[in-house]
């Protein structure tokens, strides 16, 4: 993989974003701000351009990571802008990387997040639905997937992290003030993630 | 549980299925409360129908089950009404918030929480909660530190060696690190929060003082952290918030010494 497969796939989420950015805001109405969609939608559209440059995959990667901190506001802008760049600071230096390297990438991305928010699995955040991904990310490529088994099944499991969010009561966020009302609704966070994983598994079936 | 010594074993266990019906699961029968409680069903069936009666509880016609009723908003709402710092602090909060067009909130503290009694939403057409009862832990806002700071010191050790639970990665846990934030507070006369919290916000907040001089609470502005904190605290809004909370506490009864934090 290379340089275009990041500008595939960030395409694949900004389109993904945009799309969903009107169920995004309804979730987050119920929670937080309602304004997680609408950010989403700038930010990931604003990142648009700096897939246009040249670069490495990490460049690329970085830039788009770069512009989201700027661009998204909220606790989503900082959560997804360190993701993105902790996972580009993961990838080799080369024009190339591998599905080793992209597991890598996916990972220390989780470990930014966690490292900024300190959330675990169960405090129904964006960790929710990125923690899971990882681990189905890896059981596959372990029992031998390739790159785009390995995100469907990556994709799949952060849609069920996403889902499973619905019971929780959120120990994270402004969603913590609610206490027991925040219970009986989807994080909206862990839905973007969701859709992140979604256009991956996407780019990577479309580029074999 | 045993009630304890000069308590109603009853209103005790009355209180604790109210808890329960206010915690989460929104709706529940006889049996599962029995479960959860401990209590024989057919006390529970008996203390359900008393407060349904009182309109603290009511029943769903189709499902059987029981959830907080009616008087429980009334109930929450005088105590906000007769909340003698929240009353004082109306008008306070709303010329602040539109004067900085920031999320300003007023809290006292609860336990290790800071209890949030007002909130008044940013001035501009964005969707926002209202984060009117929300609890916070103390040392995750800068309401809370403001507080804290000023408590007497045998009040302030016993928050510092009760739990500090983290809530992001920049939240301060550390009892040492935290008494040398509330001295600083106490020098400055104001609180800030830099991401303690919430991911990406920020809060800037005074206490207010009463006729003792003590703390009875605190005001902030909350909001995102590159507009309170550019460059450390904004100074214009730390004039601000700490003005509004010397003329509080002038309102609350405080000496000319005490409002101004000393």
């Amino acid at each position: 993989m290379d340089a275009d497969f990041i500008r595939s796939w960030f395409r694949a989420v900004a389109e993904d974003v945009a799309t969903h950015r009107d169920y995004l805001t309804q979730l987050d109405a119920a929670i937080g701000d309602a304004d997680h969609g609408l950010n989403m939608e700038r930010g990931f559209t604003s990142a648009l351009d700096a897939l246009g440059q040249d670069g490495t995959p990490g460049g690329i990667l970085e830039a788009v990571g770069g512009t989201i901190v700027y661009t998204v506001g909220g606790a989503a802008g900082p959560l997804y802008g360190t993701a993105l760049r902790s996972a580009a600071a993961a990838l080799p230096e080369g024009r190339e990387f591998d599905r080793e390297d992209l597991l890598s990438a996916l990972r220390a991305g989780l470990q930014g997040i966690q490292r900024l928010g300190a959330a675990v699995e169960g405090d129904k955040t964006i960790v929710d639905a990125w923690g899971p991904a990882v681990s189905a990310f890896e059981r596959e490529l372990r029992s031998g997937g390739s790159v785009a088994d390995a995100a469907s099944r990556a994709a799949v499991a952060a849609e069920e992290g996403a889902r499973e969010t619905v019971p929780l009561q959120a120990r994270k966020g402004r969603a913590s003030y609610l206490g027991p009302r925040s219970v009986g609704h989807q994080d909206p966070g862990a839905t973007s993630t969701a859709l992140l994983f979604g256009a991956l598994a996407r780019t990577a079936r479309g580029s074999l | 549980m045993t009630a304890e010594r000069g308590t109603v074993q009853s209103v005790e266990r009355a209180a604790r299925i109210l808890r329960e019906l206010g915690s989460g699961a929104s709706r529940l029968g006889v049996t599962e409360l029995s479960e959860r409680l401990g209590i024989a069903k057919g006390t529970v069936h008996g203390l359900l129908r008393t407060l349904e009666r009182q309109e603290f509880v009511e029943q769903d016609i189709e499902t059987g089950k029981y959830r907080l009723g009616p008087a429980m908003l009334q109930l929450g709402n005088a105590f906000l009404d007769n909340h003698e710092l929240r009353s004082r602090s109306l008008l306070w909060a709303d010329s602040l918030a539109s004067l900085v067009t920031e999320a300003v909130r007023v809290g006292v503290l609860n336990g290790p929480s800071v209890l949030v009694v007002h909130h008044v939403f940013r001035p501009d057409d964005s969707v926002q909660i209202l984060e009117v009862g929300a609890t916070i832990p103390w040392h995750a806002c800068a309401l809370g530190k403001a507080i804290a700071a000023y408590l007497v010191p045998e009040r302030r050790e016993a928050l510092l060696a009760a739990q500090l639970p983290r809530l992001t990665g920049s939240t301060i846990t550390d009892p040492r690190a935290l008494r040398d934030a509330l001295q600083a507070v106490a020098a400055a006369g104001y609180a800030f929060e830099d991401q303690e919290g919430i991911v990406g916000e920020a809060e800037i907040a005074a206490p207010v003082f009463d006729h003792r001089g003590l703390p009875v609470g605190a005001i902030g502005i909350a909001g995102p952290v590159e507009r309170l904190l550019p460059d450390g605290p904004d100074e214009a809004l730390v004039g601000a918030v700490k003005q509004v909370a010397r003329r509080l506490s002038r309102e609350m009864g405080a000496g000319r010494t005490a409002a101004h934090g000393g």
